[in-house]
Formats: C-alpha cells, sequence, structure tokens
C-alpha cells in the first residue's frame, strides 16, 4: 500500500501536478488526486515523511532531470514538477522538525544590482527548494552591501548570485572581494549563474561553483553540501 | 534600369482578420484600464498624473480610460520622415510603406574567415556604417554594435558620430545616459545646420525601451521624456517573449506588444503632444529548454506581421523586428532563418525592419559579410514585396501576337524594357553553371560576400564636411578621432 501511494506521488512530480485540478502532462489526469493530496493521504497512512520526500518526491524530480536533460521536458514542465514538489515540502515541513529532520542547507540568492532579469534566478529557487534546501530571495537589481549585509545577518551555508547582462555580471567579482573584505569569504560557499556567465568566468573571480542551468545548480550545490 | 526598392507598398500578408484585431484592440484597452502598468520613474507618473489617470502610487500602478488611450494614440502624427543626411536616402514612415535597416545593438563581431568571435569595438562600428552606406537594399543604418573599450559615459556620442561620419543614410540608435541624449542632439544640430534644421530634417532618432510584461523602467522612461522633449523622432519598442514575459501564444504576445509599445506611446504623447514617435515591436518566442530569446524563429515573423496591422490599425508607423538568425556560422540556417522572418515582415506592411541585416547568434554577434547576404535577401524580399503588376503593358497581347505559336520573346523590345525592373537582379547570387563556378575559384556565399565587403568599405569616401567636423570635435566632448 505505502510502495503505491509513494509510486503516484512520484508519477505525479513527473507530471507536475500540484492538485486535483492541475492537467498534468497526459490526457485525462484532471480530477484525479496529485502530489498535496498524495502526500496529506501518505502522512494520514502514517508513511514515514523521509520516505516520502526520498521515494516519492527526490526520485520524481531525478526522472524530471532527466527527461529536461534528454530535451523531452522543456522549463514549464521541468517548473511546475519543482512547485509540486516545493508544495509538498511545505506540508512536510512541521513534521520533519517534529522528527529532527534538518533542511539540507540555508541559501541567499539574489539577481545583482542593475539587473531586472530574475526568471532565472526564480527557477533556481524553486528547484533548491524542491530539492530540501531553505532559500532566502533577496529579489532582484540588489547592491553590492545589501548582498553582503544579508550573508553576515543570516550566515547561510550558500550565496547564490544571478545575472543576465554581461555589464552586470562585474558585480559578482565585486561581492566576492567584499566578503573577502567583511573577513567572512571563507564561511559562505559563492555559486554563480546568468546566460553570460561561464565556468571559466566562476573561477576567474574566486566563485566556489557554476550551474550552466538551474538543475546544475543543485547538483553543484549538493556536491559542495557533502 | 535596375531599380533599388524602398518604401513600397506592403501588407498583401494579413495573418489576423479584421474581427481579430478589433478583439486585440479592445483586450488591450481592458488590460490598461483594469490591470494597468508599473511606472517606475517619478517623472512619468507626474506626467500621467496631468492627465487623470487613476495611480496607484504604493504598487506605482497607471490605469488610463480607453477614451483617454485614445485620444493620446490620435495625437501622434501617422506619418513623418526620418531624413539622411542626403535627401535621396530620405525614409517616409507610414501607410504600409516598407524599408528596411540594421539593428542591434551587438557586443560581438564573427569573423567567418578565421571562424571566430571577439568583442566588438568602435572601429567595427564605423566599418560597417561604411558597409551599409553603399548597400542599397539596407535604407537606414541603426546602430548595430556596442563599443566595448569605451565607457558608458562615452558610448553616446561616439555611436552616433561614427554613424554620421560614415554614412549618408539616416541613423538611429538606442541611447544609454541622459547626458549622452543631450551631446547628441547637440552634435546633430552641428551637422544638420541648427536646431531648426535637424527638428525640420531629423537626420538622426533614438529608441527607448518599455518592459515586457507592463512595465516603465526609471532610466528609460526617463530617457522617453528627454527625448520626447526634444522633438527628436523616437521608437518605444517592446519584447515581449512567448511563454517568458508574454503569453506562450502568438495571439497573446501580439496583445502585449501592443501594450507595452502603447504606454512609451502615450508617455511621449503627453510629454509633447505630436512628437514623432514609432510604435516599436521586438517581440519573439524563446527557447522554453533554457529561456534564450530567439532571433530566427518562424513565430517571430508571425508576431511582427500581426504587430504590424496592429500599428496600421492605430495609425502608427510601425518598428517591426526580423532578419536575423540563431545560427553561429553563415550557413543554411543563417540564410533561411533571415529570409523568412524579413519576408513576412516586408509582406505584412511593416515601415521600418530593424535587425534585418548583419545580426545572427541571438542578436548578439554582427558580421559584416552577412550584411552583404543580407543585403540580397532584402533585394528578394523587396521584389516580392512589390507584387505583379498587371496591365495591358505587362500583360502584352499585341506582342505575344506578334511573336505567336512557336516564337520567342527574347530579340523583343518589351523584355528589355522590362527585364532589369521586372525581375530582381542578383548581386551576389550565384546563378553559375558548375564550371563557371568552379572557373571563379569555386567560392561559397560567403566568400563572396567577403570581397564585396572589402570592395565597398574601400571605395567609400563619404566623410562629413571638414569644417563640420572639426566644428563637433571642438564642441562635443569625449569624440574619439
Amino acid at each position: 500500500m505505502s510502495e503505491d501511494i509513494l509510486s503516484l506521488i512520484k508519477e505525479n512530480v513527473v507530471q507536475g501536478r500540484i492538485n486535483q485540478e492541475d492537467e498534468g502532462m497526459e490526457e485525462g489526469m484532471e480530477g484525479k488526486p496529485a502530489v498535496t493530496e498524495l502526500v496529506q493521504k501518505a502522512l494520514d497512512d502514517g508513511i514515514d515523511v523521509q520516505k516520502i520526500i526520498n521515494d516519492g518526491l527526490t526520485s520524481g524530480m531525478d526522472i524530471v532531470g532527466q527527461k529536461f536533460e534528454k530535451k523531452e521536458y522543456y522549463i514549464p514542465d521541468m517548473l511546475a514538477s519543482a512547485e509540486a514538489v516545493g508544495a509538498a515540502m511545505e506540508m512536510l515541513e512541521p513534521h520533519l522538525a517534529k522528527n529532527g529532520i534538518e533542511p539540507k542547507g540555508k541559501i541567499i540568492v539574489a539577481t545583482v544590482k542593475g539587473d531586472l532579469h530574475d526568471i532565472g534566478k526564480n527557477i533556481v529557487t524553486i528547484l533548491l527548494r524542491g530539492a530540501g534546501y531553505l532559500v532566502k530571495d533577496l529579489g532582484n537589481d540588489i547592491d553590492d552591501q545589501t548582498i553582503v549585509d544579508a550573508v553576515k545577518k543570516e550566515q547561510p551555508q550558500f550565496l547564490g548570485l544571478s545575472a543576465l547582462l554581461t555589464s552586470t555580471m562585474t558585480h559578482m567579482r565585486a561581492i566576492v572581494q567584499s566578503l573577502k573584505d567583511a573577513g567572512i569569504r571563507d564561511k559562505v560557499k559563492v555559486i554563480v549563474g546568468g546566460a553570460p556567465v561561464s565556468e571559466q568566468f566562476a573561477k576567474d573571480i574566486g566563485a566556489d561553483g557554476f550551474g550552466a542551468d538551474g538543475f546544475q545548480a543543485v547538483s553543484v550545490i549538493d556536491s559542495l553540501n557533502s | 534600369m535596375s531599380v533599388a526598392r524602398k518604401g513600397l507598398p506592403g501588407g498583401s500578408y494579413k495573418p489576423l482578420s479584421d474581427e481579430a484585431i478589433g478583439k486585440i484592440h479592445r483586450t488591450a484597452m481592458r488590460i490598461i484600464e483594469e490591470i494597468g502598468f508599473q511606472v517606475n520613474s517619478q517623472d512619468a507618473q507626474q506626467y500621467f498624473e496631468q492627465i487623470g489617470a487613476t495611480i496607484d502610487k504604493e504598487k506605482r500602478i497607471v490605469r488610463l480610460p480607453q477614451k483617454t488611450v485614445i485620444e493620446l494614440i490620435e495625437k501622434a502624427p501617422s506619418e513623418f520622415t526620418l531624413c539622411g543626411s542626403d535627401e535621396k536616402n530620405d525614409i517616409h514612415l507610414g501607410g504600409s510603406r516598407v524599408y528596411t535597416g540594421t539593428g542591434g545593438t551587438a557586443l560581438y563581431v564573427y569573423e567567418p574567415d578565421r571562424d571566430e568571435k571577439r568583442p566588438a569595438s568602435l572601429n567595427d562600428l564605423k566599418k560597417i556604417a561604411k558597409l551599409v552606406d553603399g548597400l542599397d537594399n539596407i535604407h537606414l543604418l541603426l546602430l548595430p554594435t556596442y563599443p566595448n573599450e569605451l565607457p558608458v559615459d562615452q558610448i553616446d556620442v561616439n555611436r552616433f558620430y561614427a554613424g554620421l561620419n560614415n554614412t549618408g543614410k539616416h541613423i538611429m540608435g538606442g541611447v544609454y545616459t541622459l547626458e549622452g541624449i543631450k551631446n547628441v542632439i547637440k552634435m546633430a544640430e552641428i551637422i544638420a545646420g541648427g536646431k531648426q534644421q535637424l527638428r525640420k530634417r531629423p537626420i538622426i532618432s533614438m529608441i527607448a525601451c518599455s518592459m515586457s510584461p507592463l512595465k516603465l523602467d526609471e532610466h528609460y522612461a526617463d530617457m522617453m521624456i528627454a527625448i520626447a522633449k526634444s522633438g527628436i523622432p523616437l521608437v518605444c519598442p517592446a519584447e515581449p517573449l512567448c511563454g517568458a514575459t508574454s503569453p506562450i501564444t502568438i495571439a497573446g504576445n501580439v496583445l502585449m506588444q501592443t501594450v507595452d509599445s502603447l504606454m512609451g506611446v502615450m508617455l511621449t504623447q503627453i510629454v509633447n503632444p505630436g512628437t514623432p514617435v514609432i510604435f516599436g515591436s521586438v517581440a519573439t518566442s524563446t527557447d522554453l529548454r533554457d529561456l534564450k530569446y530567439l532571433a530566427g524563429s518562424v513565430e517571430m515573423g508571425l508576431t511582427n506581421a500581426g504587430s504590424a496591422q496592429m500599428a496600421q490599425f492605430y495609425k502608427l508607423p510601425f518598428y517591426a523586428t526580423g532578419g536575423m538568425t540563431d545560427s553561429k556560422v553563415l550557413d543554411s540556417q543563417s540564410g533561411y532563418e533571415s529570409a523568412i522572418t524579413n519576408l513576412l515582415c516586408a509582406l505584412a506592411g511593416s515601415n521600418f525592419i530593424h535587425d534585418s541585416a548583419g545580426l545572427m547568434e541571438f542578436a548578439m554577434t554582427v558580421c559584416l559579410e552577412k550584411y552583404v547576404i543580407d543585403n540580397e535577401i532584402l533585394g528578394m524580399v523587396m521584389r516580392a514585396v512589390d507584387g505583379i503588376k498587371v496591365d495591358d503593358e505587362t500583360l502584352a497581347f499585341d506582342l505575344i501576337k506578334q511573336v505567336g505559336p512557336a516564337g520567342n520573346f527574347v530579340t523583343a523590345k518589351h523584355t528589355r524594357r522590362h527585364m532589369r525592373s521586372e525581375h530582381y537582379e542578383p548581386t551576389l547570387t550565384d546563378r553559375n553553371l558548375r564550371e563557371d563556378w568552379e572557373a571563379e575559384g569555386g567560392k561559397t556565399t560567403w566568400e563572396r560576400a567577403k570581397v564585396k565587403v572589402k570592395q565597398i568599405i574601400e571605395n567609400n569616401d563619404y566623410g562629413l564636411p571638414e569644417e563640420v567636423k572639426n566644428k563637433v570635435l571642438s564642441e562635443i566632448p569625449d569624440i574619439v578621432h
């Protein structure tokens, strides 16, 4: 029984259905219970929270990642799945705390000063939340000092910086330098991303990691986190 | 005589029915009235307040009733002229007349012989201006590159000077600072021979964008205000992207472009009623695998053709976007994407197709050889716009009677009279037999284009008169000469 419901959760994550009104990818799914209803049922049935996360949500997201990799899924497909996982994680949060399970890590994300493009950063935020991280999103067009201050105050393990313009990506270098000047560079790992950003650029400015797309951002953070 | 075609009426291609145009218009008015748009400039907010807009100060949302929107649109001129330094280069915007031009603003230059791209410099911009001056099917120079070596406060004057000093065609360009706008206008006044002369014959025009969806950014709105006050023609383009900054549907995108460009059009007419303003579209689709801006999709042609019809409905001159490619090299894709999007825009009667030559790779890169290739595409496109003329002379009954069954038309005077005007004469296309093509070096399209690039640039001796040049250099700061 527990396996059935977990595989249904997984299947619905792949379909990107949050609740029963959602259409999903395939025909005829409307009206059937989706991720949030199924997770509620799993909780009611007393299924282990960690099992719901691992065998339902995370394994569903793994399949989504593969489909995205194979170019079968577009970004809106991936976001629908990640949002379903995010909604489920919100429901599971009180149970996680009760069972003494901590979030995987704390991350601050921001689009740098002068840059109004926040779609990329929002995608990464949704995916990170779906992957079990606690994410604080500072927004877009955020000046260097505000970001450094937030790192001091929130003490996250990770700082994710996004830029779409070649003219604004230079702020990333300045922020890494400001973290050094403030003496907190070794307290936080800096991950950069966005259309003009490359692996080489990340190295040049002394960042810890680079994500070419949302999934890569999550896997880079996962590997730096372990 | 061979003919250079420009300003011919398009409009034979109509992807929108009259009913569809009406429905898009009514929905656009409903958006402006019910949802409103965000205005992030204090000055712009005050202008909208002056004409009685409802303003939610906290959320910076401006809402206007349909009646006011229509009144403002009606204040904008339906027709005006973008002048060249030389009158033969004038562009009479309006109706369904079709003109083409370059576009930007690209950061890189691709060099096909080295198969390499590198950052664009001011020198590249000068070379492109010289090249475009010699390409008949490109009617206007929109400053296509960003000189990476210059600080931002020197960009505006240097870009416009590079254009004005190297071609007699009209110069349009994006602008980056308020100080830059002021100095560029001052420079153009010197070149035009005075303040009034420049307003009478505007040899420059500027571009200030709105942000899709439904947002006027602070800096750009302030620049729109400054340009409108100056009386220089300007474009207010919007760049909705299907599935990212507009609905995924083509209709939803045309709708978003309509509203977003009208925000700018309205602001200019409040600031300075009668300002020559161009309704603009940079609308396209996105790659929904990574949200890249797509420059060569057929949907881009389709949306821009639809927006051309909306512009004709509002009786506003239209700035379309077409003619680019996402290819990284000069291959088949670079040709077919440029051709299809240019053709759809032109047949729909877009007044000015911007980006129509030279751009590749998501509009980030220009290539000199591609300007020459696109000049050929545009020549063919303009021939298609020209359509089929039917009258006694073209039907030639008397001639057919004279030639009779089993005769031929090769020696007919009628053939010589019409052969150069009725048929597009290629300037780049290869129509040789294989042996002849091989004998001439077996060159591919871009290799032939490369030869022309060199010829045109070397033979171009256009330049501002010495005394004008000296006056500009002494009165305008920061020009790198």
